[in-house]
């Protein structure tokens, strides 16, 4: 007797059959990446941003100053008067206005400077990321040029990467480990609705051994979650312009599996407590949810409250992104891969010894 | 050797006694019904008998073995057809087929049961696709895709139309000529009178008799039954000192009564009746049956 093959196909043909398991499964990580990528994507390098110049001052000072925020590719400087400027930057349309008041020159020669006015909008997070570090640098170029002093401080600074990592290639792992855990866990409700249909019941009193079933369950798991992983790695890469390493494929393959199984884990564990597919899906809700905004997928750990900070240790899609990030990306490691993976496989060990446990025919 | 032999067999849910001390054998070839209403035990001395429930108490040997803990090897060998089954409504009926019998060494051809079932036109339907009598042959097929000895049917002719039960008659006749033990349960009086060697019916936990179902209908009643419905002023009472009359039930209008001798019976009731002013309606003479036989030692009908 082998079952393995027929109960895989069995999977198989109960899944593509399913049109609405299969949209959730395949479009909407598809439509995840598209939208990331076209939005977050690699635009062109030279991306610009809009800054107002406020020039209330006439000296040769405010002169210079202006000449060297010209100087600044990053920069598209627009001049106006103050007003104007500021209602522009409420409007959204102006990242920053540097106001340049009356009397900078001359405070400069007093040997009592008056200070630059910079207004933003500090809820915008390019500007805080992108804008302020260009225009602190620029007032630095500045002020070298009206001291005359010259930089003895040089720093060459080396990025981690050969290449600078951008908020898309953040992003992309994130949401693949986010669809593996999806995968994972609601790929749980098949066994939920055999028990509920009572086919779990019917098969018991044949000779499959219990196995057979569950592995032949969990088998098509991995796969669909690989398949998806495979295209949604492409995907980053042809909408998004993710570099991804090519070299670690394989253990990103891997890595996939080893989250895939502690989320079937998981997703098996709750499914022992739910009679019904409708009961199921709120529970798989209230667990997945959390973690989608908790454990560094959209928004990065460092951003965070620290008292948050033992939730967010407790979540397995924590250390399933970072995994995913390290080895697609060659992303900063937030934990060593060694932990990553060892918390991994321990929630997979856990859970599913549990769901053995408290696993029922009905 | 019996195929089946059960000894004081019990069993609880919580403080409900489901099966309350039941004995009986099945011998080789026989088709053994188990007649009652619903939560008379009769699913779960079958689901002991078939491995699916664990007894509290009792002796249970099925095929030589004891079937609580023979696992597998027992479970190869016994054909099951459970109540309330939803099989994966997006296969199709041969697939279905040919997933249970992949769990065999032993097994039917797939066409052979479909045709068996009469089901050849529904082969490539899905199983959402198929009428309620339907999904019950197919549930029935699967009981026998491992040519089993002895098969287990649980109230198989449950949601059919009185023509495709017909049908699933012939098919568990067919069964038996094939020389297979049949255990079938059922609340359906026609069905175990026509199918049974014989009958347990149960009721409360307990077999409450034991038998062919002639014999069991001899048993209670060697007399025959007129039937009618009567609105007016006519009671059990009345009824019961007729001539010739054993005995007499009345549910509303309707009445039923017993009697030895047909023809002084009938005379003394259309005495009564024509005395009375009474209507009789929808007269008719017809022998006890397996109903009778229930509602004589319950007090109650099958289907109550």
């Amino acid at each position: 007797m082998n079952a393995f093959l027929p109960l895989l196909r069995t999977n198989y043909r109960d899944f593509v059959r399913d049109r609405t398991a299969l949209f959730w499964t395949i479009a909407f990580p598809v439509l995840f990446i598209g939208i990331f990528g076209i939005v977050l994507g690699r635009g062109d390098d030279g991306a610009s941003y809009e800054v107002g110049l406020v020039m209330e001052d006439t000296s040769p000072q405010a002169a210079t100053l202006g000449e060297v925020l010209s100087q600044f590719e990053a920069l598209e400087l627009t001049r106006g008067d103050r007003e104007s400027e500021i209602a522009s930057l409420a409007d959204g349309d102006r990242r920053a206005v540097i106001v340049v008041p009356a009397g900078f020159g001359a405070s400069i020669s007093d040997g009592a400077p008056q200070p630059l006015q910079v207004h933003f909008d500090p809820s915008q997070q390019t500007t805080q990321q992108v804008v302020i570090p260009v225009l602190l640098r620029a007032f630095e170029v500045a002020d070298r040029a009206l001291t005359q002093t010259r930089p003895v401080v040089i720093a060459d600074f080396q990025t981690l990467q050969s290449e600078r990592l951008q908020v898309i290639d953040f992003i992309m792992p994130g949401l693949i480990a986010m669809s593996v855990m999806n995968g994972g866990v609601f790929g749980a409700i098949a066994m939920v609705s055999l028990r509920e249909r009572r086919v779990l019941r019917r098969l018991s009193a044949t000779p499959l051994p219990a196995w057979a079933l569950v592995g032949a369950d969990v088998t098509f798991r991995m796969v669909v979650v690989l398949l998806q992983t495979v295209l949604l790695v492409v995907l980053a890469v042809i909408i998004g312009g993710v570099a991804v390493k090519v070299e670690n494929l394989p253990a990103l393959a891997g890595v996939t599996v080893l989250g895939g199984l502690a989320f079937v884990a998981i997703g098996f564990f709750l499914g022992a407590f739910a009679k019904t597919e409708q009961g199921f899906f709120p529970v798989a809700q209230v667990i997945t949810f959390p973690m989608l905004f908790l454990s560094g997928i959209f928004f990065p750990l460092d951003s965070m409250p620290d008292w948050i900070r033992p939730v967010v240790s407790a979540m397995p899609l924590t250390y399933l992104g970072d995994a995913m990030r390290q080895l697609m990306v060659g992303g900063a490691p937030v934990h060593s891969m060694a932990l990553n993976l060892g918390v991994l496989a321990a929630f997979l060990v856990v859970f599913f010894s549990l769901a053995v446990r408290l696993f029922k025919y009905e | 050797m019996p195929v089946i032999e059960v000894r004081d067999l019990q069993k609880a849910y919580g403080d409900l006694q489901a099966v309350a001390g039941v004995s009986f054998d099945v011998a080789e070839g026989e088709v053994f019904g188990m007649l009652g209403p619903n939560g008379a035990g009769k699913t779960t001395t079958v689901e002991i008998l078939e491995g699916l429930r664990i007894r509290d108490a009792g002796q249970v040997s099925v095929l030589g073995l004891d079937p609580a803990s023979s696992g597998s090897d027992f479970k190869r060998l016994v054909g099951v057809q459970l109540q309330q089954v939803a099989l994966y409504p997006r296969l199709r009926v041969h697939e279905v087929i040919s997933l249970f019998g992949s769990f065999y060494d032993r097994r039917a051809s797939t066409d052979e049961l479909i045709a068996l079932m009469g089901l050849e036109d529904r082969r490539n339907a899905r199983i959402a696709e198929l009428s309620g009598g339907q999904a019950q042959r197919l549930s029935v097929a699967l009981a026998v895709v491992n040519k089993p000895r002895l098969v287990f049917l649980d109230e198989p002719s449950t949601g059919m139309d009185p023509q495709a039960r017909r049908n699933l008659w012939e098919i568990i006749e067919g069964f038996k000529a094939d020389g297979m033990t049949v255990v079938l349960t059922t609340h359906y009086m026609e069905e175990a009178e026509r199918l049974c060697d014989r009958v347990a019916v149960m009721d409360h936990g307990r077999i409450i008799a034991l038998d062919s179902p002639g014999a069991l209908v001899r048993a209670s009643f060697d007399e025959d039954a007129i039937e009618f419905v009567s609105n007016d002023g006519l009671t059990a009472n009345d009824l019961g000192g007729l001539a010739a009359v054993t005995s007499a039930t009345s549910q509303g209008s309707a009445h039923s009564i017993f009697s030895s001798d047909i023809p002084r019976t009938m005379g003394s009731l259309l005495d009564l009746a024509a005395e009375r002013g009474a209507p009789l309606e929808g007269m008719r003479v017809r022998h006890a049956t397996l109903e009778d036989v229930f509602l004589k030692l319950t007090g109650r009908t099958l289907r109550d």
